[in-house]
């Protein structure tokens, strides 16, 4: 139903959007001088980095507008917003580089903005090259994500520690941020072919719901305190730095009813995977048709949660469980959460672009042959960079630790990561695996990536302890 | 066909005579073992990610991580040490086993395809192809140099077929694309022979020296010692910070010691080791040893006569203060207690140091030993009876560098195999190896005669189509080329063709 009365409405005019974000940057550019003006320091990486904050997010509105209602002209004023948002990112790079006196890749902030840089680079080349217009729909929303956080971590300029002082550190990360590049843009591609391969959209429902239902689960999981508290890391605003009880042990905050908003938002994702579970065991489509509407009602609950979080978590002081008195804390502590509560919002809008804007979205991707060749390509070019970020890593590892290899979990899960491609390879080449399976077995290696970049990092101990 | 079907059926019944051997041959070198063999690979390494492993994890820590039952039943499958595990071990060795078997496997194939190339199609080969295409031609001779020259033009260098019967044009790139896959075998078993190398004739210890200190004694992970038959100086070792504190470099002046001469000398800092006989020194740690380097003294007589002295002393150390006293440095505690009139060490730790100087004055021909501590410990130290008024100025204490030593000469071959690895992916997925067949067929029905051109390629294969269509492209335009000229001209042409290609070799 939803999805008729979206093909009804008329798209936009093509002018209006592109008059009012113009009119919103200006703004905002406006805003920002004259906060300049009064604190005098132009070209800081703060400055840049807010202005091309801005510039992405003018170019993901324009995305957004084009995904949804597929007007052309759109396409032209985000590649000038994107451009200038990168000539902003890129100059904040080049100052940090500058300051820093080493490429920036040393800490989680410094990864983020290479991360970003990285993302609007390729959003450019996809467009430009392999015409794949679309993709700025999803890449930008995860650049202004990146900016937002790298706002929140900014720290000072961290002197390396010795163990870091290596050419090969540069070599190293420098590989995995192309080959990890490659990886998300496979999965990406990956998914698009699924969507010209007609799979069904209730397909891509249970498992956009389920994903988010994996974000609100192991949030309440890990978090969720007696008496519906959520458990924060405290932060320390003069150290700028997270307060451990004791060496590896944070100490944790808790916000009194914040956990019943997380364990409610829960409920609320679960509702359109349990509707759709319904609709495919007694085969009744009318309750698809009610899956929809809850997955509108978790968007709304969602954005309330990240309201709530905001607000509460933003600054402020609350009581701990392992410590007497008041503690505060600040989004700063818990970039994780917040991210994977935006993130979670951003999962459910793409399935509503999807649902309502599929015959659109259709016509615009390549075919789907097509787009099975480029996601090969993809992994043709990741597998190699993979090894090559495995090897200078092995090299490093010897140069530092005086073993090449010590099974440590990074390396084991970089290791699995490689094997898994090497898989898809294998069978893609000597099996002839194409099209749908070899689709699912580019979505699995990303999500390998994903618990290797991330999980890794914050679940497993290790000596990667930097990053 | 038929006679395909046949070979088929002589080779089942190969299977069955060989039997058992065979079969197991067989069963190795398929696909579908190495793919169940990865997925354990993948799920047993994962698993050593997840839980506690024995020799990173201290056992205290493991106890408290983990109920004692539990604990046992981890213990016994081996899941506390994955990575060291013999069915791990094992496990790898298996999947070895399993490249070499399909790597023996396939390669007579792909070997006879490189060696013995396919160079005239048949025409149940001609149907089959894919992308293929009829140009029309006037005569064989002319659209075979237009095909020459279009060839030439995309850096092929075509090859004429003169057969009995038949006759064409073979042209192709990169045969050796072909074998890469080998190549990455190849390169990945050699990773593994340099880790089994390593894991039994490596080793891996670490070495603590203070400063001056000499040994060639390391102390392995099992806790064992090995001697090396060349030993280690430590001449200096110290820590650089940032101006905000924190550590910026740890060094280590290292010397190598072979019979009783220095052979080799190295300031080592983390990222670059003293490597000397296949035996590589990392800096590891640095910190106090608890012991003191010097401690400085002022030094005033009692009695109020004489100078202030400044003496510095090392534990042991013996200063003569006048002619007829001496001061002997005989304790340094750097964490002291007192506890019923003894002073005892609390640790190693700087916390609360204490220094026990003897100082003994002769009197009378008699040596007489007054026990001074700094600070003065009540109902220990003699310091107001002694001739002298001791009074600590500085103190500096001695430091160590703890040094990782490794002996892995497996490692070679990891690199080897790297560098192997790098060049086969580059073969694997950039070389692609493309042929082009042309053949002028001439149809019995009309008795007209055409230029079929066919192609493929192992990989890529839009670049190769886009190569292909440009094949046509050109070979067309040649064709007419040479319709517009005279028969004469033609075969000049041909000529100055062929010292073409001469030159361009």
């Amino acid at each position: 139903m939803a999805r008729a009365k979206a093909e009804q409405q008329q798209p936009a005019s093509g002018t209006t959007l592109i008059v009012m974000v113009g009119l919103a940057i200006a703004f905002l550019l406006f805003m920002a001088f004259l906060n300049v003006v009064k604190s005098g320091n132009l070209l800081n990486e703060s400055n840049l980095l807010f202005a091309a904050l801005i510039f992405y997010s003018g170019a993901g509105a324009l995305y957004l507008g084009f995904g949804v209602t597929g007007t052309e002209s759109y396409i032209k004023s985000a590649s000038i917003a994107t451009w200038a948002g990168l000539a902003a990112n890129t100059a904040a790079v080049a100052h940090r580089w500058y300051e820093a006196g080493h490429p920036p890749f040393a800490s989680v902030y410094e990864m983020l903005l290479s991360f970003v840089w990285t993302l609007a680079v390729l959003t450019l080349i996809a467009e430009k090259k392999y015409h794949v217009k679309v993709i700025g729909t999803v890449t930008m929303p995860v650049a202004i994500v990146g900016v937002v956080l790298m706002q929140l971590l900014r720290t000072d300029v961290h002197p390396l520690v010795p163990a870091l002082q290596s050419t090969w550190l540069h070599v190293h990360v420098t590989l995995a941020m192309l080959a990890y590049a490659a990886c998300a843009l496979s999965f990406a591609l990956a998914t698009m072919f699924l969507i010209q391969d007609n799979m069904k959209t209730e397909t891509f429902l249970t498992v956009t719901s389920a994903s988010t239902l994996a974000i609100y689960a192991s949030v309440v999981l890990t978090r969720f305190e007696k008496w519906g508290g959520l458990s924060l890391v405290a932060w320390n605003p003069e150290n700028k730095a997270e307060v451990f009880i004791s060496k590896g042990v944070r100490l944790f905050v808790t916000i009194p009813d914040l956990g019943w908003i997380m364990v409610l938002a829960l409920l609320v994702v679960a509702a359109p995977l349990v509707f759709c579970g319904i609709a495919k065991w007694k085969k009744n489509d009318s309750f698809l048709v009610l899956a929809n509407r809850a997955v509108f009602l978790s968007i709304l609950i969602q954005v309330m949660a990240l309201v709530m979080f905001l607000m509460r978590a933003r600054d402020g002081r609350y009581p701990s469980l392992d410590a007497d008195g008041l503690f505060p804390t600040s989004l700063a502590a818990s970039p994780f959460i917040l991210s994977a509560l935006v993130g979670g919002i951003f999962i459910s809008l793409l399935y509503l672009l999807l649902l309502w804007r599929r015959k659109d979205l259709e016509a615009l991707l390549p075919s789907a042959v097509e787009l099975d060749r480029i996601t090969y390509k993809t992994i043709c070019l990741a597998f190699p960079l993979l090894t090559l970020m495995i090897a200078a890593g092995a090299y490093w590892a010897n140069q530092t630790w005086g073993s090449y290899w010590s099974w440590d979990p990074k390396e084991t899960w970089a290791a699995i990561t490689w094997l898994v491609y090497a898989g898809y390879l294998h069978m893609r080449i000597t099996r002839g695996w194409r099209g749908r399976r070899a689709a699912y077995f580019a979505i699995l290696g990303f999500v390998v990536v994903m618990f290797t970049f991330f999980g890794v990092t914050y679940l497993l101990p290790g000596l990667h302890a930097y990053a | 066909m038929l006679a395909f079907e046949h070979y088929e059926q002589g080779e089942d019944m190969a299977v069955e005579s060989l039997g058992i051997a065979r079969k197991t041959w067989q069963t190795i070198a398929s696909i579908k073992t190495g793919v169940v063999l990865l997925i354990l690979v993948v799920i047993l390494a994962a698993a050593g990610t997840i839980v506690l492993q024995r020799p990173v994890t201290e056992p205290d820590e493991m106890q408290a991580a983990y109920s004692p039952h539990v604990l046992r039943i981890l213990d016994a499958v081996g899941l506390t040490d994955v990575f060291h595990s013999w069915w791990f071990l094992g496990l790898l060795l298996l999947v070895s086993a399993c490249i070499i078997a399909a790597s023996v496997e396939r390669f007579p194939n792909s070997w006879r395809y490189f060696s013995r190339p396919y160079k005239y199609p048949d025409e149940s080969f001609r149907r089959a192809s894919h992308p293929q295409k009829s140009l029309p031609i006037t005569d064989e001779e002319s659209g075979l140099v237009a095909a020459q020259r279009a060839l030439h033009a995309m850096g092929f260098k075509p090859e004429r077929i003169v057969r009995a019967d038949h006759f064409g044009i073979f042209a192709e790139r990169h045969r050796i694309s072909e074998l890469a896959v080998y190549i990455v075998h190849a390169s990945l078993l050699l990773i593994f022979f340099g880790t089994i190398v390593d894991g039994f004739w490596g080793w891996r210890g670490t070495l603590n020296l203070n400063e001056g200190q000499t040994s060639n004694l390391i102390e392995l992970r099992d806790g064992s010692t090995r001697k090396l038959p060349f030993a280690i100086r430590c001449d200096s070792a110290g820590q650089d910070n940032y101006k905000d504190g924190t550590p910026k470099k740890w060094w280590s002046e290292l010397a190598v010691v072979a019979d009783g001469r220095d052979v080799k000398n190295k300031e080592i800092v983390v990222n670059d080791p003293l490597l000397y006989n296949g035996v590589r020194f990392y800096q590891s740690s640095y910190g106090p040893n608890g012991k003191v380097d010097k401690l400085s003294l002022v030094a005033v007589p009692s009695n109020g006569s004489g100078a202030k002295e400044e003496i510095g002393l090392a534990v042991n150390d013996t200063v003569a203060l006048d002619s007829d006293t001496t001061v002997r440095f005989a304790e340094f505690i750097p964490d002291y207690a007192v506890r019923d009139g003894q002073v005892y060490r609390k640790s190693n730790e700087l916390e609360n140091p204490a220094a026990h100087l003897v100082v003994t004055s002769k009197s009378a021909g008699k040596d007489k030993d007054y026990d001074v501590w700094l600070p003065a410990i009540d109902g220990v130290a003699d310091n107001s009876k002694a001739p002298y008024m001791l009074q600590a100025t500085d103190l500096k204490m001695g430091h160590f560098t703890g040094l990782q030593v490794s002996h892995e000469p497996g490692q070679w071959g990891v690199w080897g195999g790297v560098v192997l690895m790098g060049v086969g992916l580059a073969f694997v997925f950039y070389v692609i190896h493309m042929r082009f067949w042309i053949v002028p067929v001439c149809d019995p029905k009309t008795g007209k005669s055409s230029l079929w051109i066919g192609g493929s390629a192992n990989r890529n294969r839009d670049a190769f189509e886009q190569c292909f269509n440009e094949l046509v492209t050109t070979a067309e335009v040649e064709l007419k080329n040479i319709s517009k000229t005279s028969p004469n001209e033609r075969v000049a042409s041909v000529a100055e063709q062929r010292t073409g290609s001469l030159e361009a070799f």
